[in-house]
């Protein structure tokens, strides 16, 4: 490692409508240095690589490679600069082979024509130059590799067109202990031959093996860069989760009733044996990380994928969930975690989606009654705050806040006794998120039964009476809420 | 769903094309706006109309049926052979029978495996087109002449005056622009036309009403054939080619958007007078059937190109 500075960030800032992502952030990447990423969900990591990839561009600040200013507006620029962004999912051609996954889009030939020899050939010595004995064939087809292979094929390509900078987004989360101990090998090489790496990872042991440098983020700011020997655990996560905790969001006054819903052993490809008990009139918060399998655990008990095993009872009977309309008799509803892919009709008025759960009531046989369905659609853009110009607007007009607050308004005619809150607040505004926590806080008080998934720490942590930890499709501990820290509940889901 | 401002506004770049269109004819052929011409132009719209009644429930689904044409053909030739045997009632039992059989066929597939709905009517198109060929090793069967009613619903007039394929017609308009638009069954396809997932989520059953719409376009396609035969005055095994093509052009030129979601049925009504007065115009204008294709073409593209231009702002 050399003291150069090889990519120097100062002040990046972006903003995403009235989300900051970004306040300002600076970073600087050497020659040689593997450079370590950390911090919570949207604290602000995936803004910053996709940045430094060409796939958001910044509002304001400045980068600078080999300290010369440069403007990164697209792919093609930061591929420019040798800087390769390996994501977190693989972006190969699946049905392609190893040899072409790596020169796809550069493939070697003369007149429009593929020089199929020469393409197996420049892989075949590419793959034994960075000592790559995984891939075995560079003819197979790389949907026929293991995920740690494909990952070994993506580095080969970024490597291949000459990356000086290399960013890993989570490459070790589908891989085993051993594939993790051979891609650390490869990537110490790479250091050696000048390659600056930032890597991302919530897996803190591994960081500390493997980063000479770490970088914290928090909350969209950079809460400081050091030396991996100089920190230990506990301190990285007291950074990482060293925010204020507040009262920001008081949770709603704790009064347990009845039991509403109590899972058994449920069992499903993604969720691994979850078992609890949920009251009316409380919030059982779900923390974990992205990615850990907790929207899986929300659409087994709606009913979306089916189960392998276990038991679900509502009220104490056993319910049989097969379907959403089946959760829904039952006396669920469940608010998805991407409102625009699982929420909403986009192509509807706001009116057509806040009516369409309730075509029973507004429409018999070939009669539809449009004061009833008027009347639906105003009380729920009132008693939400909805605001519209006028209910036939088309739903895309609005804000992420208000489309937000239509997921959770088309339920509320006849309100659901279990709800399922999976991210509630993602993407919308401060000020939505505000009015968000008081809608859930008055169903509560109303005796609603609800399960809270939110991968923001604090959120979940204020808002939840009890809290389930779960990663991995399991929940590793159950606690109330107030007595368990954050640096607790984030040494729980980085532990490895 | 109302007529209101927003939905006059809609149809009124249709309704001014049929006008246009009719005055341009008017020039070239003075007895166009007559009144038998104008009678024999929605006689002539009838069958497309009603295939296209049905695609266009498929097409807000984000399906597609490729195999009405040949469902055409099929079904004039089973309800012709059964009723030269058994009659009427039998013949007409048997032809919406086996339409409602291809109509399952396309739906359970569609909703149940993953194959796209554009080859599994492909398929089915091929498959009913072979059946239909089967009868009388593909020469027309001819329709007896004491078949009086049947040979009336392709050709007589109610009063002396309406075609009863026209009746036929707005019955079947008015059936399936009440179900699309003042029932539930309507609402939630265009639920699942918009977002299939969404539509899941909100607990709307999407095999169920992906089947029943493949069924209603098959048993339209079934009526489309009968009025065709009757027409004809035999049953035509390789009749109906590109009918399947002709109805696609009336849904998309009508406003339906082909990726789902968005369309209506007076949309397609006019979308197929649009379609049939340019056939029959260009026809009696001498053009050759040659340029006629090209004509028709150009169209398409340029309604669909300023529909999705509309939409975009």
């Amino acid at each position: 490692m050399t003291d150069a500075a090889l990519l120097t960030l100062r002040g990046i800032e972006k903003r995403f409508g009235g989300v900051i992502a970004l306040g300002g952030v600076d970073f600087e990447l050497r020659a040689g240095e593997i450079h370590a990423l950390l911090g919570e969900n949207g604290a602000g990591k995936s803004t910053l690589i996709k940045i430094l990839g060409g796939i958001h561009r910044p509002d304001s600040g400045s980068i600078f490679v080999d300290g010369r200013a440069v403007e990164i507006e697209e792919v093609t620029d930061a591929d420019k600069l040798g800087i390769r962004l390996i994501h977190q999912e693989l972006s190969l051609a699946p049905n392609l082979s190893v040899a072409e996954n790596i020169f796809l889009g550069r493939e070697p030939g003369r007149f429009g024509l593929l020089d199929h020899r020469q393409l197996l050939a420049n892989a075949q010595a590419l793959i034994a130059d960075m000592g790559l004995l995984e891939i075995s064939s560079v003819e197979a087809r790389v949907a026929d590799l293991s995920v740690a292979q494909q990952q070994l094929v993506e580095i080969a390509r970024a490597l291949s067109t000459r990356a000086r900078i290399l960013i890993l987004d989570e490459p070790t989360a589908s891989l085993s202990e051993a594939e993790t101990e051979a891609l650390f090998v490869k990537l110490r090489g790479l250091c050696s031959q000048g390659v600056g790496i930032i890597y991302i990872s919530h897996r803190l042991e591994e960081i500390q093996r493997l980063a000479h440098r770490i970088t914290v983020l928090r909350d969209g700011h950079s809460v400081g860069t050091q030396a991996t020997a100089e920190l230990n655990q506990n301190e990285l996560i007291r950074l990482m989760v060293g925010r204020d905790l507040k009262a920001h969001y008081p949770r709603p006054p704790w009064k347990p009733g009845a039991i509403a819903l109590t899972v058994r052993n449920l069992r499903n490809a993604q969720v691994r044996d979850v078992s609890f008990e949920l009251r009316y009139g409380e919030i059982l918060g779900f923390a974990g990380l992205v990615g850990g399998g907790r929207t899986e655990l929300a659409r087994a008990l709606f009913g979306i994928d089916p189960l392998h095993g276990g038991e679900i009872l509502v009220d104490g009977k056993s319910a049989t969930l097969r379907c959403p309309s089946d959760a829904l008799t039952a006396g669920l509803a469940l608010v998805p975690e991407d409102r625009k892919r699982h929420g909403l009709v986009m192509t509807g008025s706001v009116a057509f989606n806040l009516a369409l759960p309730w075509t029973h009531e507004w429409i018999r046989g070939c009669v539809p009654n449009l004061q009833h369905r008027s009347g639906i659609v105003s009380r729920a853009v009132q008693s939400f705050g909805i605001k519209i110009s006028d209910p036939e607007q088309p739903i895309g007009s609005l804000s992420g806040g208000n489309q937000q607050k239509v997921v959770v308004g088309k339920w509320m005619e006849r309100p659901p006794r279990i709800l399922i809150l999976d991210e509630p607040t993602r993407g919308v505004d401060v000020g939505a998120r505000e009015e968000m926590f008081t809608i859930i806080h008055r169903m509560v008080q109303r005796g609603m039964a609800v399960i809270l998934i939110s991968s923001d720490l604090p959120e979940v942590m204020n808002l939840s009476h009890r809290l389930a930890i779960y990663r991995d499709g399991r929940i590793v501990r159950e606690v109330v809420a107030q007595e368990i820290t954050a640096e607790e509940v984030m040494a729980e889901l980085t532990r490895n | 769903m109302t007529f209101n401002f927003k939905s006059i506004r809609q149809v009124f770049p249709l309704l001014l094309a049929i006008v246009v269109l009719l005055g341009l004819f008017r020039i070239w052929v003075p007895q166009f706006l007559g009144l038998e011409n104008l009678l024999d132009l929605a006689q002539q719209i009838s069958v497309n109309a009603i295939l296209a009644f049905g695609m266009t429930l498929v097409i807000l689904i984000g399906g597609i049926d490729l195999s009405v044409g040949a469902v055409v053909a099929l079904i004039g030739t089973v309800t012709v052979a059964v009723l030269a045997q058994r009659g009427l009632a039998l013949g007409l039992l048997a032809g919406f029978w086996m339409a409602a059989i291809f109509g399952a066929i396309n739906g359970v597939c569609a909703a149940r495996t993953r194959m796209p709905p554009f080859i599994i009517t492909l398929a089915t198109m091929l498959v009913a087109r072979g059946v239909a060929l089967r009868f009388n090793e593909g020469r027309p069967l001819a329709v007896p002449d004491t078949e009086r009613l049947f040979l009336a619903l392709g050709n007589a007039r109610l009063f002396g005056f309406l075609p009863v394929p026209v009746l036929l017609m707005i019955v079947a308009f008015a059936a399936t622009a009440v179900l699309l638009h003042r029932t539930r069954f309507g609402q939630h396809l265009y639920a699942i036309g918009g977002n299939r997932e969404a539509a899941r989520f909100t607990g709307i059953p999407l095999a169920r009403n992906e089947v029943i719409v493949y069924v209603i376009c098959s048993l339209l396609a079934g009526l489309a054939g009968i009025i065709h035969a009757s027409q004809l005055y035999s049953a035509e095994p390789a009749s109906g080619q590109g009918f399947e093509l002709n109805a696609i052009a009336a849904v998309v030129v009508g406003g339906t958007s082909f990726t789902g979601g968005i369309g209506t049925m007076r949309g397609t009504l006019l979308g197929a007078i649009i379609i049939g007065i340019l056939d029959k115009g260009l026809n009696q204008a001498g053009i050759h059937f040659s340029l006629q294709y090209i004509v028709k073409g150009v169209v398409v593209l340029a309604a669909v190109y300023l529909d999705v231009r509309r939409r975009k702002r």
